[in-house]
């Protein structure tokens, strides 16, 4: 890669006994989605703190844009934007209040709040309390106040979890467009869907360790069945399933022999989810 | 309910109530706190009067009469130095018996007997002495005697202008305020914390020294307006109001110290106000022997608040300046400046 935005070499903690990351080493592109999986448990959370300087490693090293974070945590603070897995809004504030509050502390002068939240879908609340405000919003609300500085990176713990379709679909949105413009994007999540959508590439952590990583189309290919799946209509009238392997010599002729002799309903190539192969990898699913 | 769903209920409340640290640590803390106060206070009562007296004729069947009625008389070399004695506060009461005073009321001729009385010693008991005078006499002599009895107060005679209660328990509410003061400071960080609001402002360019500042700031500007607007409106600023001013200044460093000690202990705001309640019985104990005078020894000086307490009734009630007031200005600012360094030291911890 020739200009990582983060980079993590042999990044461990551990607390008492129990190591959390166990020397995980990656690197994030300029302008790339790494969508972080894994169970609960599995050391995202503890490996976002350490790479966003709220906690000093064990051992190893974290670089955010070329600089060791250990060493110069606050400036990197002031170019990164975090969205945490838990709602921490100022919940008596207006929801212009919150944002104003880290423009200020992020020394943004010329920052527009009313901008940013028209940016988030949430036009004209700014002067509404936060405490009124639904999952949805407020969760919109987090991803604004990680926009506030315009960060070069933003990471960002479980931005969907638990909301509904459209709220979602409207955070996926922002990620895309802040993507669109340069920006890293660190995501965790344990919906695979997720991070297939919107991840360039996804690692797998699980008990400290990076199990898999790679983009979603290689770990698809790589750990995925090449199969079709065909659903027919059988003599006695019910369906039934018949599996095609897709890289074998005889794989044409059955075909043929499928569509001239049987009556097909439906046709599905049989590609692995990411959870298919999480369970594949680990031996046990993400939740 | 049979007995052994109760046994089972009272166990499982036994539980509950020991898992919860907070809970755990104020009923040891709260035992120690109590008994400790407990064995700090004088263990005896002074169930004697005691008496100076001068009296140049030596032995006289009176006061030998008053040593057997349980009066313990200190005798001086003079009257001169028996007043000195009294005016100093060293003793409470003195009596000077005149020179030819048996010869005096053999003959029944008319004597006066002195009686002097420290600044502090309380009205209700003046006159008793007197009586107590007439009535051995009588025992003695078996008839009443011809004597006057002359009172005087030495030091400063407070009559006519008596210190009112309410001026007594001024320092008490400036430490009542100044305790609220803290326990909101406590609650306002605690909340904080259990947000995460605080994780949040961490991770921008802010450092934790500053949000130390910030709130070291808010919580002393907090306790020093609220403390400084009662004195204001009780009339406590109009004696050396610079003076003033500075004690509370101090006092409202010292609460805001405490409040970070609360808070890095406290979970919520249940346990704020348990904390912030202990915090408050033990820092107004010292106003206390304002209201009482005598009810406390100098135990009481290792109570950090005894010095703001201290200030306020002295600038207030006896026209404290600053020369008298730098030794407790001194230690106020000793105990303020300790009590904040510890409290962003064990606070700290809570925010990483």
């Amino acid at each position: 890669m020739s200009n990582p935005a983060i980079v993590s070499e042999n990044l461990a903690y551990w607390y008492g006994d129990l190591i959390a990351v166990d020397h995980i080493s990656f690197e994030v592109g300029e302008g790339e989605i790494l969508g972080f999986l894994g169970p609960n448990g599995a050391g995202k959370s503890t490996t976002i703190k350490m790479l966003t300087g709220q906690l000093l490693p064990k051992a190893g090293q974290v670089r955010l844009l070329g600089q060791d974070v250990t060493r110069r945590v606050k400036a990197l603070q002031a170019q990164i934007g975090v969205c945490f897995e838990l709602t921490n809004l100022y919940e008596p504030m207006t929801a212009a209040d919150n944002l104003n509050l880290f423009a200020r502390l992020f020394g943004m002068a010329d920052f527009d709040a009313e901008a940013l939240l028209e940016r988030v879908g949430l036009a004209g609340k700014g002067k509404i309390k936060v405490e009124t405000f639904s999952k949805g919003m407020r969760q919109r609300l987090m991803v604004a106040r990680a926009l506030v500085n315009r960060p070069r990176i933003l990471f960002l713990d479980e931005p969907t979890d638990g909301l509904d379709p459209v709220s979602a679909e409207a955070i996926r949105n922002i990620i895309r467009e802040e993507q669109g413009r340069g920006v890293t994007v660190f995501l965790t999540t344990h919906d695979m869907m997720e991070a297939d959508k919107l991840s360039n590439r996804v690692a797998f952590i699980d008990k400290g360790k990076i199990v898999a990583l790679d983009t979603p189309h290689a770990l698809k290919q790589q750990y995925g069945k090449r199969a079709l799946q065909v659903e027919l209509l059988g003599a006695n009238g019910r369906t039934e399933l018949r599996e095609v392997p897709m890289d074998t010599p005889e794989t044409a002729v059955k075909i043929e022999q499928i569509f001239a002799n049987e009556k097909v309903i439906t046709v599905h190539s049989e590609e692995a989810t990411l959870e298919d192969i999480f369970i594949e990898i680990t031996g046990r699913g993400l939740t | 309910m049979n007995r052994h769903i109760l046994t089972a209920l009272l166990r499982k409340d036994l539980v509950l109530y020991f898992s919860n640290s907070f809970f755990t640590v104020i009923t040891i803390l709260g035992l120690v706190f109590y008994a400790a106060v407990y064995f700090l206070m004088p263990t005896d009562l002074n169930e004697t009067i005691e008496m100076a007296i001068f009296a140049p004729e030596g032995a006289l069947p009176i006061l030998a009469e008053m040593e057997d009625e349980g009066v313990t008389l200190v005798r001086m070399a003079s009257a001169e130095a028996l007043r000195t004695a009294v005016a100093s506060g060293e003793q409470d009461v003195g009596v000077v018996i005149p020179a030819d005073f048996a010869r005096s009321v053999a003959l029944g001729q008319s004597e006066t007997i002195n009686l002097y009385f420290s600044t502090n010693f309380p009205d209700e008991f003046k006159e008793l002495y007197g009586i107590m005078f007439r009535e051995i006499a009588f025992a003695v002599s078996g008839q009443p005697l011809n004597i006057e009895i002359s009172q005087q107060i030495l030091g400063v005679d407070r009559a006519g202008s008596q210190i009112p209660y309410r001026d007594r328990m001024l320092p008490l509410f400036a430490i009542f305020i100044l305790v609220m003061e803290m326990m909101g400071l406590a609650s306002l960080i605690t909340n904080e914390i259990s947000s995460g609001t605080l994780q949040a402002l961490l991770i921008t360019p802010l450092r934790v020294e500053g949000l130390f500042v910030a709130k070291g700031t808010f919580g002393v500007g907090l306790a020093f307006v609220q403390v400084v607007a009662l004195m204001a409106i009780t009339g406590g600023l109009n004696q050396q109001p610079l003076l003033m001013l500075l004690a509370l200044l101090l006092g409202s460093l010292l609460v805001t110290g405490l409040g970070f000690l609360i808070a890095s202990v406290a979970s919520d705001l249940l346990s704020v106000m348990g904390w912030g309640i202990m915090g408050m019985l033990a820092l107004s104990l010292p106003a206390f022997s304002v209201l009482l005078p005598g009810v406390t020894t100098g135990w009481i000086k290792v109570i950090p608040s005894y010095y703001l307490i201290n200030l306020v009734n002295q600038i207030i009630n006896y026209g404290w300046g600053w020369a008298e007031a730098a030794p407790d200005l001194l230690a106020l600012l000793l105990f303020a400046l300790f009590f904040l360094g510890l409290g962003v030291l064990v606070l700290r911890r809570r925010f990483r």
